[in-house]
């Protein structure tokens, strides 16, 4: 997270829009809607197509909508003992029921389930090798996962039928249920292989006599409908793997009996039926058994009349068949799918195929974010750890004390709320301390404020407004001392801040050193997860990079410098919104080490609202991202620069840019399970990771020694404010991709942070 | 840093957002109308051979008739849970969590 920098200087923009609106607040404000609202509107038409790729996917795998139950044991008192005793063919003409039986020495090979990839093309290499037909009950959700295998199966002159589209015990679904069921898989096969089908089979059925008072008005409304119903005479039951022999003899019909034939080509683990089928169909062969489709053995018990006259028929209607590709009326059940129906289905089968990529790409995004969050976190603690130890050891120093006076320069621009308390906390310094209060323009009598406290050694200097960086480079200008301490003007330190401050310059090498910014108005609810983040941040995330030598940022807030480094640097830049970051980073090249010193405390007043909250952070994050990219040239650059563009960059990047960005991730699935999977693997799964946070939190809050009951905030933060953080950074990634211009916005300050030892 | 005062990028990406927005609303509209069956016949009454005439293939005879009675034998009770492996169950490897 970058830190607290106090805006100081909103350069007023000139006015961009035409009209003018009656204030400037109201302006600044439509200004803002005219920018979002496209975003907003983009953002959740994303989220509407990312929920609509998630539920189709859950659908797909039955997580969406799925229904386990299969009914067993149902009485049939309701269903004629011609169709319980009937062949197991079952059609409707004109609304009576009538079964058809497969002709003597005739086998109908049928497969349920598939198409699956691994098995389906093997049991279509076989029946091509053996030349025979089978009839596919397939799977709608498996057809528009795999539509070329359809496509293939389709054109080596196999006969298709609808098992559903997610396999469900359809004797437990309502009427609209089955009608969707049916029709959804009808438009994935005509999406995948361009024709439909009459035929239908259902999930879990097996023999007409097991035909119970549930289905059979699932089978009476299909066949009113033209579908016509199959069920099979032999099961091989293949499915419980029962070994090739056993497969074999239980598909066999008894002596010379015509038999529809059930195997799977799908569903689980198939080699035992890619093992038996060869066998059966040469056994069946030798037996002289010839093979055909549904449509072929409705084809032979049927009158040659009556067949002609139904091909008349059936011309006229539909204009569906073809007869030209359905090797003589093997695939009279097909109808070639034309219009709304085929491209419906086409559109169907790519939005499937859209899914299958998307939602692995995006669980490949989910398990980056979290190992880089729980990576984090790990490093976090473990560095934290040492750096406390380190630094508080009793034989630890930095070298000799440093006593000599140095410069504090405070920038401020209408800070008459603040400022007194701002200096009166500086004056009570153990640390002998010049102030330098550079007035950028105030409009509020900051400056006259400022002179009339009349303590020793403030000095004002005043400039024509121009930006926080303008203000602290005068500042620097004007300092005396060879070290500065740059704070805020909205900011109170202790009495021993400074002196803590600036003892690691006696290391030599030690160009900046940051401080340990607090909030200091916790009370309120955003002010409370603001402090969790300050705690959190200052004290993991800070002694991490300073471990690492890599922090990117020295807080606005306080901090200090060696004025011969920043002056080397170039001084402030107002190339970015965080000249704090920039100038971090600029003195990491030139080789200085840039340190943290937790016991130098500053009590900082945060926003007080979402609104002024996000536009901070919005410039936070846009300054952040504007200094990475100035600074990208380290990446390639030899010695110090070098080593931070390889180490310090690509943390900074990960942690402060990626993970945000790709955070709304977690939240999305997190919710998907919730809703479709898992309720309460899913709820645990994020106590567990709020778990997690909350250690470190804790942690973070022991080596500040601040009170554990702010911590009860946590899991609210995580509903709101988290998420706010991740928009703001997705808003800002955006608006530097645009090429928008974005300014400094002055925070309206309360001043009512003022006695440190009061607050906590 | 990334300010293009010329206005050049902004429109290009208004553009792509513009097209993205569109290709969302499509694709949640593709899967509403698929998934609710609107604008799709695949009723198959109307394209059956015996739609209308009451004369199908030989009432309820033949297919009894020249039946297989026997044929139901092998395994008699209920349908017990079948393949009870839903397609659902196969690949869910790399999905959700």
């Amino acid at each position: 997270m970058t830190t607290p920098t106090t805006p100081t200087a909103p350069p007023s923009p000139p006015a961009r829009g035409r009209r003018r609106a009656p204030s400037r607040i109201g302006r600044a404000a439509s200004r803002a809607a005219a920018l979002q609202r496209p975003r907003v509107l983009l953002a959740l038409l994303l989220l509407l197509a990312l929920t609509c790729v998630m539920l189709l996917d859950g659908y797909l795998r039955a997580e969406v909508g799925g229904d386990e139950r299969v009914r067993t044991g149902a009485s049939a008192s309701d269903v004629p003992d011609d169709v319980l005793d009937g062949g197991p063919i079952l059609t409707f003409p004109g609304g009576q029921a009538t079964t058809v039986s497969v002709p003597d020495k005739t086998i109908v090979l049928t497969f349920d389930d598939g198409p699956d990839p691994t098995w389906t093309p093997q049991v279509l290499d076989i029946l091509d090798e053996y030349d025979v037909p089978g009839t596919f009950f397939l799977v709608g959700s498996m057809i528009s996962r795999h539509p070329g295998i359809v496509r293939d199966l389709v054109e080596q002159g196999n006969e298709v039928g609808v098992h559903t589209f997610t396999h469900v015990d359809l004797s437990y679904q309502s009427e609209a249920r089955v009608t969707r069921e049916v029709e959804q898989t009808q438009l994935a096969l005509a999406g995948a292989a361009g024709i439909t089908t009459t035929l239908f089979r259902a999930p879990y059925s097996s023999e007409t006599n097991a035909i119970d008072d549930y289905s059979w008005p699932v089978y009476q409304n299909l066949g009113e409908d033209g579908y016509t119903s199959v069920f099979i005479d032999t099961d091989s039951d293949d499915w419980k793997r029962p070994g090739v022999s056993k497969i074999v003899e239980w598909a066999t019909p008894e002596d010379d009996e015509g038999a529809s034939v059930l195997f799977h080509d799908a569903g689980g683990e198939r080699s035992q039926t890619i093992a038996a089928l060869p066998k059966y169909i040469e056994k069946m062969k030798a037996k002289g058994y010839t093979f055909t489709t549904v449509s072929g053995a409705m084809a032979d018990q049927q009158s040659p009349q009556q067949q002609q006259q139904q091909e008349q028929e059936s011309q006229q209607p539909g204009g569906g068949r073809q007869p030209e590709q359905s090797g003589g009326g093997l695939q009279a059940a097909h109808h070639k799918a034309t219009g709304a129906t085929l491209y419906e289905g086409k559109a169907l089968v790519a939005a499937v195929a859209v899914a299958e990529w998307t939602v692995p790409a995006l669980s490949v995004g989910l398990v980056i974010v979290g190992v880089a969050v729980m990576g984090r976190f790990a490093m976090m603690l473990v560095l934290a750890r040492r750096h406390h130890r380190q630094r508080n050891r009793r034989r630890f120093s930095w070298g000799p004390p440093v006593t000599g006076p140095v410069s504090v320069v405070v920038p401020a621009y209408n800070e008459k709320e603040c400022i007194e308390a701002t200096l009166r906390s500086l004056a009570r310094s153990t640390h002998p301390v010049e102030i330098i209060v550079v007035d950028d323009g105030s409009t509020d009598g900051t400056a006259e404020i400022a002179e009339s406290l009349g303590l020793p050694g403030v000095r004002v200097v005043r400039q024509a407004n121009a930006g926080k960086p303008a203000a602290l480079n005068n500042g620097v200008r004007h300092a005396r001392y060879d070290i500065v301490v740059m704070m805020d003007g909205d900011t109170v330190f202790e009495p021993d801040t400074v002196r803590h401050l600036v003892q690691p310059f006696a290391d030599p090498a030690v160009g900046a050193v940051a401080g340990n910014a607090k909030v200091g108005n916790r009370r309120t609810l955003i002010g409370a997860w603001q402090h969790i983040e300050y705690v959190m941040g200052f004290n993991l995330d800070r002694r991490m990079y300073d471990l690492l030598r890599c922090m990117p940022t020295i807080p606005g807030a306080i901090g200090a410098f060696r004025r011969e480094a920043v002056l080397q640097a170039g001084g402030m830049s107002d190339d970015t919104l965080a000249e704090d970051t920039d100038i971090t980073i600029a003195l990491h090249r030139a080789g200085w080490r840039v340190v943290y010193e937790e016991h130098a405390r500053a009590w900082t007043e945060a926003p007080g609202s979402l609104g002024q909250l996000w536009s901070q952070r919005y410039r936070w994050s846009y300054g952040t991202m504007q200094a990475l990219w100035k600074h990208r040239r380290s990446l390639t650059d030899k010695g110090p620069s070098g080593r931070f563009g390889r180490v310090g960059m690509p943390l900074v990047v990960l942690f402060q840019v990626v993970t945000p960005v790709f955070a709304p991730l977690i939240d999305v699935f997190t919710v998907y399970s919730m809703v479709f999977v898992d309720f309460r693997a899913a709820l645990l799964a994020w106590l567990a990771v709020l778990g997690v946070q909350l250690v470190c939190a804790a942690y973070a809050f022991r080596l500040d020694r601040e009170k554990y009951r702010y911590l009860l905030m946590m899991p609210l933060q995580q509903l709101a404010y988290r998420q706010m953080m991740y928009l703001v950074l997705i808003h800002s990634c955006v608006t530097a991709l645009t090429g928008g211009r974005l300014r400094w916005q002055k925070l309206k300050r309360t001043g009512e942070v003022g006695t440190p030892a009061g607050n906590g | 840093m990334f300010v293009d005062s010329s206005g050049r990028r902004a429109r290009l990406l208004r553009r792509l957002g513009l097209l993205v927005g569109a290709v969302c609303v499509g694709y949640a509209a593709v899967l509403g109308l698929a998934f609710m069956g609107v604008g799709i016949s695949v009723n198959p009454s109307s394209l059956l051979p015996f739609g209308a005439g009451g004369d199908g293939p030989g009432g309820p005879g033949p297919g009894s008739g020249a039946g297989p009675q026997g044929g139901v034998a092998p395994t008699g009770p209920p349908p017990s849970a079948g393949p009870s492996t839903s397609p659902s169950a196969v690949p869910s490897a790399a999905s959700t969590d």
